[in-house]
């Protein structure tokens, strides 16, 4: 009885790790693959065989900075990601604070209608965003990109900020009111201080959605004035050549790199930021 | 949560005028608001500016010239393409096959992930296709089903296949792709939080369950899964919503084909807006996923996120 209790369990260790090794092998295969092909010369690359022992070259690497103006690229992406997060944190903190620190008229309404922003596909307000951009002479420029990634993660940022606001417990700030502090200064000495994570997991996560976008950043940054990372990859043609794929999965790996970091950083409260606080993990 | 004893000005209760007391009362009324406000003005800039502009021009033809009044003929020319309708049915075959697999496969590794003593170390190494630009998740794809050919390459060597495939070709073919470069990027998304909210789940009950001889699966399927319910509704609607206006994957892979068999709605109102220039035709075809859109949130997702609370 005792033993056949353990082979069922060993068995079941057998098949657990099968599935979870051969998920992880699938995850990490197609990386390992396109890591081969940022170091390897582009003849070896589309070939009649494929070719699954490259010559190692460092081809890319020297393209990506010296063929195009990557630096630029880099840093209109940093500017606009960073720039966007700051926009959200000075639009959300005083928002969530209000959604869930106050009880008024219309307070769940307001909040559902900034949550569902977030369900607006890009596609629906792409065309009248361009136009409202073209208008304000906005197009080309990493002002623009900013303005658009703001826009795309306010939702997201309020609702993180707000699930950590309502943790809080009450009586914190009513020993803070009874001392006479304003409403504003407990927001600021007291709240923001004691959800410092929900505001780092709440940028982490913008910071990602801002790398991502892809379609606004196609349609505004029309020249390579205001590329970012992730349109840039899309336009690394040589022309007649075809698409240049080295360039494209050094690039690729250059971003994925600080993302990777920052997110095993702040492992613990992911769950709770990718579904805008509804899990509390 | 009162609000009457709150004092928006900390120095409001030693201030012995009438007038400067009332002021007071009514700031305290409309603080709230006013801290909300910012955000909202600048989120009705992205949403409720373009939904009315997108209507009006709806109502137009804009090409290259001045708009020209055409009532509903943007609609009834929506109305009859074939182009349309079958943007719709792509969006809606890939997004739910995707969907779906995404979530099965999610939930059975969560089930065996989240009692696992490695389960950190499983969760780094799942998240890692997420963390890639969707635009190189694209070009990984792209390179390894079309232009290098390496997966057909990999069968031949196996001796699954004697030929090329002609994935390009192929409508199901191209579909299995744009499917898999979804669930290989997408599924860590659900996995994290399923794994989240199994473990946040009250462990006494499991221990007593398992006391009582139920096995893991049994655990799982009778209080594990109904215990997950409003945490499965709101993570799918959140994948549901990104997966509906998939862009990315079709614009760098198929480019809506072959014979538009992949091409989505979102890809289809980029290509008559930006690429035929039809802008009117494309607002068109905005206003209905606008409303397609207002009717699924307020009939599911404000349910979700409700039960979700609670």
């Amino acid at each position: 009885m005792a033993s056949q209790r353990r082979k069922s369990r060993s068995e079941s260790l057998t098949l657990r790790y099968a599935i979870l090794g051969g998920w992880a092998l699938f995850c990490l295969m197609p990386v390992l693959w396109f890591l081969s092909i940022g170091f390897r010369p582009r003849t070896e690359i589309i070939t009649a065989q494929p070719i699954y022992w490259p010559t190692f070259s460092l081809d890319a690497f020297w393209m990506i900075f010296e063929d195009w103006p990557m630096w630029k690229y880099l840093r209109n992406s940093v500017l606009a990601i960073i720039g966007s997060v700051l926009i959200d944190l000075v639009l959300a903190i005083p928002a969530a604070y209000s959604l869930s620190r106050y009880t008024y008229r219309g307070r769940d309404d307001i909040g559902f209608y900034i949550l569902s922003t977030r369900m607006m596909a890009p596609a629906i307000v792409a065309i009248p965003i361009f136009f409202l951009f073209r208008n304000a002479g906005l197009l080309d420029s990493v002002w623009a990109l900013m303005l658009i990634y703001a826009a795309i993660n306010l939702s997201f940022v309020t609702w993180i900020i707000r699930s950590y606001m309502m943790d809080i417990p009450k009586e914190l700030e009513d020993a803070a009111k009874t001392d006479g502090a304003g409403d504003l200064r407990i927001l600021w000495e007291i709240i923001i201080p004691a959800i410092l994570p929900g505001i780092i997991t709440a940028s982490v996560i913008a910071m990602i959605f801002a790398i991502n976008e892809f379609l606004f950043t196609l349609l505004i940054a029309s020249t390579p004035n205001a590329y970012t990372m992730s349109v840039a990859l899309a336009n690394f043609t040589g022309g007649s050549d075809g698409l240049i794929y080295n360039a494209i999965a050094l690039v690729a790996f250059l971003a994925f790199v600080p993302v990777f970091i920052v997110v095993v950083a702040i492992q613990k409260h992911l769950s709770r930021g990718l579904t805008m606080g509804a899990v509390k993990g | 949560m009162s609000t009457t004893n709150l004092s928006a000005t900390g120095a409001a209760q030693s201030a012995p005028v009438r007038t400067y007391r009332r002021r007071s009362k009514r700031l305290k009324k409309w603080f709230p608001y006013l801290l909300v406000a910012p955000a909202v003005i600048y989120l009705m800039m992205i949403t409720l500016y373009p939904g009315i502009y997108a209507i009006v021009q709806s109502f137009y033809a804009v090409k290259f010239g001045p708009w020209q009044p055409i009532g509903f003929g943007n609609y009834e020319r929506l109305w009859g393409d074939y182009q349309f309708w079958g943007a719709l049915w792509n969006t809606f075959v890939m997004g739910s096959i995707a969907l779906t697999l995404q979530c099965v496969i999610a939930l059975a590794l969560a089930f065996y992930a989240y009692r696992d003593p490695w389960v950190k170390g499983w969760r780094i190494i799942f998240l890692v296709p997420m963390l890639f630009m969707p635009s190189a998740v694209a070009f990984i794809y792209k390179l390894f089903f079309l232009d290098a050919r390496v997966f057909a390459d990999l069968l031949i060597r196996i001796g699954l296949i004697d030929g090329n495939i002609a994935f390009q070709s192929s409508i199901w073919m191209s579909r299995s792709i744009l499917i898999l470069a979804d669930v290989w990027q997408w599924t860590p998304f659900l996995f994290i939080i399923f794994v989240a909210a199994l473990q946040g789940q009250d462990e006494e009950v499991e221990e007593a369950a398992r006391l009582d001889g139920a096995s893991w699966w049994s655990i799982f399927w009778n209080i594990s899964l109904p215990m997950m319910k409003p945490v499965i509704a709101v993570a799918l609607i959140l994948r549901g919503i990104d997966i509906t206006t998939m862009f990315t994957n079709v614009f760098i892979i198929t480019k809506g084909g072959p014979a538009f068999g992949t091409e989505t709605i979102s890809y289809f109102i980029y290509r008559t807006g930006f690429k035929f220039f039809d802008f009117g035709y494309a607002s068109s075809a905005s206003v209905i996923m606008l409303i397609l859109t207002i009717i699924i949130a307020q009939l599911v997702v404000k349910r979700a996120f409700v039960s979700a609370k609670e």
